[in-house]
């Protein structure tokens, strides 16, 4: 999809982590120097009422990054502004999925201004994990994704 | 779905349950402590992504490497507290956390200015930028809004991140 095609209202193409793996969330708290628990430790957290580790707040809105860069290209994404409204789970199917609101010129480049958000799999239905905003420049390159 | 006591840390955003606090007894920090806490400035650093990391926080992402030595966008979160010289533990310790438990995640905003790069040597400065103390009105349970802000820049000195993260404290 190029710039002439985008116009408020065009759906993102959505992006979705089919199962967040807990041995990603050990090599993510290992790079955030995060030393507590719950992120890699099950023993840790079934006292407190948890059977599942729980992600970490950068990966779920990377997977909304992913989205926007697989959209726009891997140099696109200029500004994220989200708010966290349910925690993620090991084993979790998520999708990411956005809506243009706006678009402007700033610098000399098309910006988009979206809705976005990461919503859990439950079933035929969805539960928001993640909700906010992102601005993202077109027309960049669009890299293949991947899990 | 779940039961029990839920926990938070600064990387994921799950809401506390914790025994109500006892403003006579139970809070580690005062008011006035709290609104000390704005301007307070981090030491100061620089930092320097490398391949390595950021292949590995790529990889944890499901996306693919990045062409060009580009850096995935998600670094945002822990480049800037670490290079700011502090740390997560730290952080909680300034807001005067007790525990993980008592620490909620409202949110990022986070601005990219220009493209992050593996090998650039990025100075990092930031502080503490706003502080609010709030009782809910239906359980009377005391929270602080705890807010820092970090910036990047390059060696040429050129912004080229800005970060600030919202996180909530439960008293």
């Amino acid at each position: 999809m190029n710039e002439v095609d985008i116009e408020i209202g065009t759906e993102i193409p959505s992006w979705t982590m089919e199962f967040v793996d807990p041995q990603r969330m050990k090599t993510m708290a290992a790079i955030l120097r995060d030393p507590y628990e719950v992120h890699w430790d099950h023993e840790a957290i079934r006292p407190l009422g948890f059977d599942r580790v729980i992600n970490q707040g950068p990966l779920n809105l990377s997977y909304a990054t992913n989205m926007l860069m697989a959209w726009q290209g891997p140099a696109s994404v200029r500004r994220l502004n989200v708010r966290f409204t349910q925690p993620v789970f090991e084993g979790d199917h998520l999708v990411s999925r956005g809506t243009v609101t706006a678009i402007d010129e700033v610098d000399g480049e098309q910006r988009a201004t979206c809705d976005i958000h990461l919503d859990r799999r439950l079933g035929d239905t969805d539960e928001v994990v993640m909700v906010g905003t992102a601005v993202v420049a077109l027309g960049g390159d669009n890299p293949s994704t991947s899990q | 779905m779940l039961a029990g006591p839920r926990l938070a840390s600064a990387a994921c955003n799950v809401i506390a349950l914790r025994p109500m606090s006892d403003p006579s007894t139970g809070l580690a920090m005062t008011e006035d402590d709290l609104h000390t806490l704005v301007g307070r400035r981090f030491p100061g650093g620089t930092r320097t992504i490398a391949h390595w990391e950021n292949w590995l926080l790529t990889d944890c992402t499901g996306f693919d490497q990045l062409p060009g030595g580009l850096v995935h966008p998600i670094a945002l979160f822990h480049v800037p507290i670490q290079g700011a010289g502090t740390s997560i533990a730290e952080l909680f310790e300034i807001s005067g956390a007790q525990g993980a438990g008592s620490v909620g995640l409202d949110g990022y905003d986070w601005e990219y200015l220009a493209p992050m790069r593996e090998g650039v040597e990025y100075r990092v400065e930031g502080s503490v930028t706003e502080v609010e103390r709030t009782v809910s009105a239906d359980t009377g349970r005391i929270a602080d809004r705890f807010v820092y802000s970090i910036e990047l820049t390059d060696p040429e000195g050129v912004l080229t991140a800005r970060i600030t993260n919202h996180w909530r404290i439960r008293r």
